[in-house]
């Protein structure tokens, strides 16, 4: 028996490889399961190798497993593409179609053939019933997904793929492979998304009325729901002409009194970085989910990196107080979405969100009643504030009341120029360190407000673990794990990194008798980050920063984390 | 603004912001037009946007008596669109350079016009940078010597008129700063257009340009010829690019949907599947 069950399929277009995974996520969902779901592609748009890695368990689960435990491949040709990604436990069972013959270092693994290509129909439904009736899962819930995936097909077709997977759980009964049988007690069902969903869930929810995009990947699904949606809630959706546009619309939207967002990747941040000045200028709130992909450049579009990090903290000219929010996972991806709304709106400041690949394109399960989140308004100008009007009063927390276009009195004319508290063009030096100042003071009364983190494993750990981000999750199994065999390690990972939350961070370094950073860029922008900002003792600290391109795995955070805890300490980057 | 009761002169359109630009430059014809225009269609200054980008002309929005947006060079037509969508009950002007509007934003100037987006934009036109100081625009004829082209222009200047007819605007005007009256009545027409409708305002430089620029512009300008049909296409493009004279008056004015009437018929076909739209209906979806 087992609680947890991964793996994967690997074919070529049009083999079904993903889209039985998707059925096989549902029916976990469903059934109260909890799931992760990620997918892989060659760069072709149609056809080409295509491959998912599902991971369903009896208990919470934070992160994809480092191995599997199956393995279905339609075309060998196809795996050949991805096996530098896929890890395969030792006693992984191999299901691959008999015609194509498996290559020699496969042959450690349980190797069995199946007559896979004699289901033309429906292959990828056939070994879904293998794998049910291998594994243990619960055939019905998994056949209505089947129903349901082809509900608007005719009734022979769904009948066809229905008579494969029945054929499929008769094959898996006949071979008996004498595989772990899943053990779970039905409880209730899950939601299963995307990051990128839930953030234009979670836009909606804050109120968005106004999305402006350019489709860039790992982000499109954003503009793809909010597309859908929008309209139906008295929203507006526009695909503009490039990214400029994009947050230049949203800036518009804004400033008219919309609550806006548009969502992007590395290439369209850097475009949007003078935009992202303007709204900082002008202070007109914005919101930006920036999905980090590998960079620079077109860099890997289709895969997980958090090298933006340095873009989004201190990318553009002149001194541009903004702010930056992380995704740790899908459901955080609808929190932190809401959370940039309100600090965009209360504070009148641009807000990016960072998201990941890893975090925006996998599936995951969530519980439908976690989906709430506190809403804040903007401070709008009250008649009395429209009384000889100052836009750009000077106030102790640096907002001002906003006006907006419709609002008698308060009209004014805004500006990327410096200006004064009226909004008047200034050149004087004098007015340029009150408003830089005013400006940047809205960043204390944020980091006072909002000094967002997560942190967990032990009080005084002889190793804290500092992350952000798609790491988090895997971070936090590691933790869970390495704390079951009695070692004290912990993990801390701001959840807003500008402002951060340098009180917290420096009480958990001060507890912690050894540290390692650990992140997913080449450069080590998070521990320079973080050695510019807290006081990081530099005999103790260690750095584990690689490229992105393969997504962290427990097995990695837990090594790492073992070599500094046996002294084995690496000379700590420049 | 003072609570006195507004009587819609052109008086009062005026900000207490004075203008930088230089004496005897041509966008003052311009904003005068501008506030004749807004005072003849009582226009409330709380509901009326101006929008600009970055230059010498792209300053106006702050000697207007309305809300304003001086923004970022060339970025002026993306962030009217969003203003306009947001509160189509708005009024939004769109002013700015040929430099601003042709070069550096040229990518927006095409998708605003296509999309049919509801704006008026005013292009004053000097055929020069001002601002930075006398380089060559996108408009400067061929062969003219400026700061940036000590040999002349290597390159033909475009006429913003075809094309603004060529992306698809829907009403497209020409008109001379040094005619105030005739600018304002363009400018009527061009506000009270449903869709985009360019002006381009022919607005010499003194600076740049020469003392000359005035005057030769002046003996170019001739009206829209008698009988145009203004919804005649290749009629409409038949009067730009005309190596000589500048033909001024409505070149071209058609009828179609504006985006934002797309985006209300949009709506209509989205809530039709799910009338009052529930978190639950969206969150079924994952279910």
């Amino acid at each position: 028996m087992s609680h947890e069950l991964s793996l994967s399929i690997v074919g070529s277009g049009g083999d079904g490889a993903v889209a039985a995974g998707d059925i096989l996520s549902l029916a976990a969902a469903r059934e109260g399961l909890s799931v992760i779901k990620t997918e892989a592609y060659g760069p072709q748009i149609r056809g080409g190798e295509s491959s998912c890695t599902v991971r369903i368990s009896a208990t919470p689960i934070h992160a994809q497993a480092d191995e599997v435990d199956a393995l279905v491949v339609f075309s060998w040709a196809d795996f050949a593409r991805f096996r530098a990604e896929m890890a395969l436990a030792p006693t992984a069972i191999v299901l691959y179609e008999e015609k194509d013959a498996p290559p020699e270092d496969m042959k450690q693994y349980k190797l069995v053939p199946i007559a896979f290509s004699a289901h033309r129909a429906g292959k990828n439904i056939f070994a879904l019933g293998l794998i049910a009736s291998t594994f243990g899962l619960q055939p019905d819930a998994i056949r209505d997904c089947v129903r349901n995936r082809f509900k608007k097909k005719t009734e022979a077709v769904i009948e066809a793929n229905v008579t494969a997977f029945d054929a499929g759980l008769q094959k898996g009964v006949e071979l008996m492979l004498g595989a772990d049988q899943l053990e779970y007690v039905k409880s209730e069902p899950k939601l299963l998304m995307a990051g990128n969903e839930a953030s234009a869930i979670g836009a909606i929810e804050a109120g968005c009325r106004f999305f402006a995009g350019y489709p860039i990947t790992p982000s499109s699904e954003v503009l793809h729901l909010l597309g859908e949606w929008l309209p139906r809630v008295g929203g507006k959706c526009l695909q503009t002409e490039d990214e400029l546009a994009a947050i230049g619309a949203v800036v518009g939207a804004s400033f008219a009194g919309a609550k806006a967002m548009t969502a992007t990747s590395g290439p369209g941040l850097s475009l949007m970085s003078e935009m992202l000045g303007l709204s900082s200028m002008a202070e007109v709130p914005s919101v930006i989910v920036n999905v980090q992909r590998g960079g620079p450049s077109t860099g890997i579009p289709t895969k997980s990196e958090q090298s933006d990090l340095w873009h989004a903290l201190y990318g553009g000219h002149g001194d541009m107080p903004r702010v930056v929010l992380t995704c740790t996972d899908v459901a955080d991806s609808f929190h932190t979405t809401i959370d940039g709304f309100n600090i965009a709106e209360e504070f009148q400041v641009p807000v990016i969100v960072l998201s990941e690949q890893a975090i925006a394109q996998r599936r995951e399960t969530i519980d439908a009643n976690t989906l709430t989140h506190e809403v804040v308004e903007r401070r709008l100008a009250t008649e009395e504030d429209r009384e000889n009007y100052k836009r750009y009063l000077d106030t102790v927390d640096g907002v001002s009341p906003m006006s907006v276009p419709g609002m008698k009195g308060g009209e004014y004319q805004t500006n990327g120029l410096e200006h004064d508290e009226l909004g008047r063009p200034s050149s004087m030096f004098t007015t340029h360190m009150q408003m830089n100042a005013k400006r940047y003071r809205k960043l204390d009364a944020i980091a006072k407000k909002y000094p967002l983190f997560t942190r967990f494993g032990p009080e005084n750990p002889d190793l804290g673990i500092l992350c952000w981000g798609g790491s988090v999750g895997v971070v936090r199994e590691a933790v869970d794990r390495m704390t079951a065999r009695g070692i004290r390690v912990a993990a801390f990972a701001p959840r807003i990194l500008m402002p951060l939350p340098a009180a917290e961070i420096q009480k958990f370094v001060d507890a912690s008798k050894q540290l390692l950073v650990l992140e997913l860029t080449f450069a080590a922008q998070f521990y320079k980050y973080l050695r510019a900002e807290i006081d990081l003792p530099k005999a103790t600290t260690s750095v584990f920063a690689r490229s992105g391109g393969k997504n962290l795995t427990v097995t990695e955070v837990m090594e790492e984390a073992q070599r500094v805890l046996a002294g084995k300490k690496e000379e700590v980057l420049a | 603004m003072s609570s006195a009761e507004f009587t819609y002169t052109p008086n009062e359109y005026k900000s207490d912001l004075k203008p930088v630009w230089c004496p005897g430059c041509g966008d003052f014809g311009v904003l005068n037009s501008l506030y004749r225009t807004f005072a003849d269609l009582k226009l409330e200054p709380h509901e009326t946007v101006v929008v600009s980008g970055i230059g010498c002309s792209s300053r106006l929005p702050g000697y207007v008596e309305s809300y304003g947006f001086n923004s970022l060079h060339g970025r002026a037509l993306p962030i009217a669109t969003g203003i306009k969508l947001a509160k189509p009950e708005l009024t939004v002007v769109v002013v700015g350079g040929d430099g601003d509007g042709i070069a550096i934003g040229g990518n927006h100037f095409l998708h605003t016009a296509r999309r049919n987006s509801n704006l008026t934009y005013i292009m004053m036109d000097n055929e020069i940078y001002g601002l930075t100081k006398g380089q060559a625009a996108p408009t400067t004829p061929l062969g003219d010597k400026t700061k940036s082209t000590t040999y002349g222009n290597p390159e033909a200047g475009v006429d913003p008129c075809a094309l603004a007819i060529s992306f698809g605007a829907t009403w497209v005007g020409r008109g001379f700063s040094g005619d105030i009256k005739g600018s304002a009545e363009l400018m009527k027409a061009a506000v009270q257009h449903q869709g985009f409708a360019f002006l381009n305002i022919i607005s010499p430089c003194v600076t740049w340009r020469g003392d000359d620029q005035h005057k030769e512009l002046r003996a170019k300008v001739r009206p829209v010829p008698e009988g145009h049909d203004v919804t005649n296409m290749p009629a409409a493009l038949a009067l730009t690019n005309e190596g000589g004279p500048l033909t001024t008056g409505i070149l071209y004015d058609v009828s179609h949907p504006t985006l934002n009437d797309e985006m209300v018929e949009i709506a209509t076909k989205a809530t039709a599947k799910f009338p009052n739209a529930t978190k639950k209906d969206l969150l079924r979806a994952f279910m």
